[in-house]
């Protein structure tokens, strides 16, 4: 890896004849930092909206073994967007150009710097739904999602953003511009690159547009809260919903912790004395919409639930949901530092996680929250800490190394919709045993062979460790 | 032939019993259902589990041996055939469902098992697994994974791929490895399941997978459809989407291929009008009700001469399982059938139907369409004789036109049958030099001695015909 010259700075402003390239310190440091832990300057910040002018950039860093950091809001959660070896930040975000909708092939065109909200109201207006809804959709950008495979609370009935790619320009690390998929929903012509390069987080290649696929909006959706004394009898609400075959849209999972913190933040009479509570969204046509919310309740009743709130109507359901909404801001005012993680495990083992999630808490004296996305196995233990208080922040990373652990013994995962970025990479062997991470290592180096995307992502450097403080 | 010394390790790996190259064997191996690719293996072996498939592979990645996982052999872009030779590695020791999880809603098979038989057993549980090749009585689970099989519910459920949550794969060196896991979302690191999924068995060896189940629906109605105008029907098809309305199934029919099969399932399919689509929803009681009616509607509006509402389950059945056998009616009819899966965008259907027609009149070679018209994935199918050289050339001429139409309208070369030896020719054609190049990259990184199904999806020369070659 080589540091920017004045030369190469030189040959960059000849290339962006378009755009523009930002090099004050004031403007670098804002392109330093995510939505994860660290802060590391980059040697320029590119923004244009020209393909072509991206692709002579990538030809240029791979001869001259320059790092590029592809970036869109920054919202990640794991560190995927730092640009931890210098270099230049490729500046995205500024790519919000293109947003078609195509309604006989139930298809979106878009490039990446348009905002997933805005691709949800634009399927929306044509009676059309695109479901990955990140919690963080009103400002991320449709790349950024892409790279990292972004879940959402609608992960559970409708899957994640890769189930919704069908077709991707990228920019390969050499500078090719190549199209993978297209728009047919079936398409077999060789090797799935398009599901390779959705949650490579930027270490493939860049993408450039990409063609999502779209679906009728459900034509009506109902909202119930489920509440349980006894955190298991949770957990079994939400996999025996599933075994009796009600899909909901939604199924969110509240711990007592998170209850009384969002209690204590703004009164919504949460009951603050119970154990867990389930946010449950059911979607559909109308007609059977009413059948399956009767059948849902008397399942959570039938585990144990000792109350079942069915909202009379559309402002009431919103003040159900509401209360989910604010787990993250409630959460932050008990401490300053809040460390979101998504370790995902099957969703029979839900009961198995939450238990050893108590025992992590009690065992590193942490303040630690669950909530998530339950219905998918997906929970977000948050560790709520100081990060100036040293003591406490080693704690913590000892904790998350045992959250990590507990996901990966129970036949889960590190990370379902975060991403590995810097944050993770420390443990991939764990999950994934040597072999199956020289896999992904040679199919790295097969396409960047002098590894400028996106360097220090995913893989591991030897000897590297959590660091949080 | 195998050296003796390999033989022998082989062997040792296997049992006697489970390593064959006498001719007979032999010759049973060296084809698949796509004409004209026949090729001699040199040894058919029958691992018993994983460890012996990573010991086989060892070998072979050791000896530069070429090896070809098989399923059932139903395939129809000659994947399965050993066109360098080499082992034919078959999994009739590999056929059992390890766990039905009805808490995870998963099920974890051997790549053997028949797919029927896989469908049959989760849905005695009230679960439902909905890819459906038509081949699915016969074809292996463990071929579908490798190309990534559709059906006739791929337009509601999708394909293979979007049921394959986790694997267990032994790599051409060897090593083995589990991708995924029973888990709804997943994001540690590149998502080898998917790319093993359709990848022709050109990466590796799958040995295992986990795959997801969806809650049974609980009711479903067939409705067929007559048309007395090809591209009327197709406009159907394009009306009932735009609708918002996306059927479990919208199958089409064209009149010659309508003849054959009810000649051959005789159930009194209508044989004197032009084209059927037969479509099926399913769901909650109510909402198939609805749907149905509106389906029906909106196909008269398309001007369909008649919509009959099938009476009873064993009705509908009867109809599913005559577009199943539309192949195998065809095949009947004259010595060679050479079946393609060109797939367009969903909204250009009634052009590529339209440009079908005026590709067989052009090059005067019979040409029955059918297929999965709701996902855009056709099945224009040429009915021909291999022996005939000079009308030979002539079909030739007219796929490769309708590949160059296929993708000329924004679609592609293969929707669900994989490029395997017969399209690798046109592999560029879609994905241009620099796409094949980024495939190859990978296929170097898993396979750098290429001993993994060689000579399919990467075209070998300059060799540019679909059927003739030496």
């Amino acid at each position: 890896m080589r540091a920017l010259t004045e030369i190469h700075l030189e040959e960059v402003k000849s290339i962006v004849k378009t755009g523009r390239v930002l090099t004050k310190e004031s403007d670098r440091f804002s392109y330093s930092f995510d939505g994860s832990f660290g802060t590391f300057l980059p040697d320029a910040v590119i923004q244009t909206k020209s393909v072509e002018e991206l692709a002579a950039l990538v030809r240029l860093a791979n001869r001259e073994l320059i790092p590029l950091y592809p970036r869109g809001q920054a919202t990640s959660l794991s560190g995927g967007p730092l640009p931890v070896k210098g270099g230049l930040v490729l500046d995205l975000s500024v790519m919000d150009h293109v947003l078609e909708v195509h309604e006989e092939d139930l298809v979106a065109v878009v490039s990446p710097g348009v905002l997933t909200a805005d691709i949800h109201r634009a399927a929306e207006e044509r009676g059309l739904m695109y479901p990955p809804d990140p919690s963080s959709s009103h400002v991320s950008t449709i790349g950024g999602n892409l790279a990292e495979n972004s879940g959402g609370p609608k992960g559970l009935k409708y899957g994640v953003t890769k189930d919704y790619v069908i077709g991707l320009e990228v920019i390969t690390p050499e500078g090719e511009i190549i199209k993978t998929g297209g728009r047919t929903v079936k398409n077999v012509t060789g090797y799935d690159l398009t599901k390779l390069i959705v949650g490579s987080e930027g270490t493939l290649g860049i993408i450039t547009k990409a063609v999502l696929k779209l679906i009728p909006k459900p034509k009506a959706s109902t909202t119930m809260m489920a509440i349980f004394d006894s955190l298991a009898d949770a957990g079994k609400a939400i996999s025996n919903m599933l075994t009796a075959g009600i899909l909901p849209s939604k199924m969110e999972l509240m711990d007592q912790a998170s209850i009384i913190a969002v209690e204590q933040f703004e009164p919504l009479g949460l009951p603050v004395d119970a154990a867990a509570l389930i946010l449950i969204e059911l979607d559909g046509h109308p007609a059977a919409l009413q059948e399956e919310a009767d059948e849902a309740a008397a399942l959570c009743q039938s585990v144990g639930a000792r109350e079942v709130r069915m909202p009379k109507n559309k402002s009431e359901e919103a003040e159900l949901w509401k209360a989910r909404k604010l787990v993250s801001p409630a959460i932050v005012r008990i401490k300053p530092t809040k460390i979101s993680e998504d370790a995902t495990v099957p969703r029979s083992k839900i009961p198995d996680m939450c238990k050893r999630l108590e025992k992590i808490r009690e065992e590193y004296g942490i303040h630690l929250v669950v909530f998530g996305h339950a219905g998918d196995g997906n929970l977000h233990p948050n560790i709520i800490c100081d990060k100036n208080d040293t003591e406490e922040m080693k704690r913590v990373e000892q904790a998350v190394e045992e959250i990590f652990k507990a996901a990966v013994e129970l036949g889960g995962t590190l990370s379902g919709e975060h991403g590995i970025g810097l944050m993770k990479a420390p443990f991939m062997e764990m999950e994934l045993g040597a072999a199956g991470l020289d896999m992904m290592k040679r199919i790295k180096a097969a396409w960047d062979p002098n590894n400028i995307m996106n360097p220090g992502k995913i893989f591991p450097e030897p000897g590297q460790k959590l660091e949080l403080s | 032939m195998l050296a003796e010394e390999l033989k022998q390790q082989l062997i040792e790996v296997v049992g006697e019993a489970n390593v064959q190259d006498n001719k007979a064997s032999l010759l049973v191996y060296s084809y698949d259902a796509t004409p004209q690719f026949q090729s001699i293996p040199d040894a058919v072996v029958a691992p018993r589990n994983t460890d012996e498939v990573a010991e086989v592979l060892k070998l072979c990645n050791e000896h530069h041996i070429p090896v070809v996982p098989r399923g059932s052999g139903t395939n129809l872009s000659a994947g399965t055939t050993p066109v360098e030779g080499g082992i034919v590695l078959l999994f009739k020791h590999m056929q059992d469902i390890i766990e039905i999880d009805e808490e995870n809603l998963t099920v974890t098979v051997q790549p053997g098992l028949i797919t029927l038989d896989l469908i049959n057993a989760v849905e005695a549980k009230g679960l439902f697994y909905p890819p459906d090749p038509s081949s699915m009585k016969i074809s292996t689970i463990g071929g579908n994974l490798n190309e990534n099989s559709g059906g006739l519910r791929g337009l509601k459920y999708g394909v293979t791929r979007d049921y394959v949550m986790g694997l267990e794969v032994v790599l051409p060196n060897g090593d083995i490895i589990r991708t995924g896991g029973k888990l709804a979302k997943d994001v540690a690191g590149y998502d080898l399941t998917r790319l093993f999924v359709g990848s022709e068995g050109t990466l590796g060896v799958i040995t295992e997978a986990t795959l997801k189940l969806v809650p049974m629906p609980e009711s479903k109605k067939t409705i067929l459809a007559l048309y007395e105008d090809i591209e009327a029907a197709a406009e159907a098809v394009s009306s009932i989407i735009a609708h918002r309305i996306i059927p479990t199934t919208l199958e089409f029919l064209d009149q010659p291929t309508l003849k054959v099969v009810e000649e051959y399932a005789q159930i009194g399919l209508p044989t004197d009008i032009e084209a059927v689509l037969l479509i099926e929803q399913d769901g909650p009681q109510e909402v198939v009700d609805r749907d149905i009616e509106k389906i029906a509607a909106l196909c008269r509006d398309n001007q369909a001469i008649r919509v009959d509402v099938a009476k009873s389950e064993l009705e509908a059945d009867a109809l599913r399982t005559a577009r199943r056998t539309a192949l195998s009616a065809l095949a009947r009819l004259k010595p060679t059938t050479i079946l393609e899966d060109a797939t367009v965008p969903r909204s250009k259907i009634a052009e590529m139907v339209r440009a079908i027609n005026d590709i067989a009149r052009e090059y005067k070679v019979d040409i029955c369409t059918f297929g999965h018209a709701g996902d855009g994935n056709l099945h224009p199918t040429c009915l021909t004789d291999v022996r005939n050289k000079e009308e030979i050339h002539r079909v030739e001429q007219a796929f490769e036109s309708i590949f160059h139409k296929a993708v000329e309208l924004g679609g592609t070369i293969t929707g669900e049958h994989g490029v395997g030896a017969m399209k690798s020719p046109y592999l560029h054609l879609k994905l241009g030099d620099e796409g094949i190049a980024a495939m190859k990259g990978i296929k170097q990184a898993f396979d750098p001695n290429n001993i993994m199904n060689p000579g399919k999806i990467f075209a070998k020369s300059e060799r540019k015909r679909v059927v003739v070659h030496a």
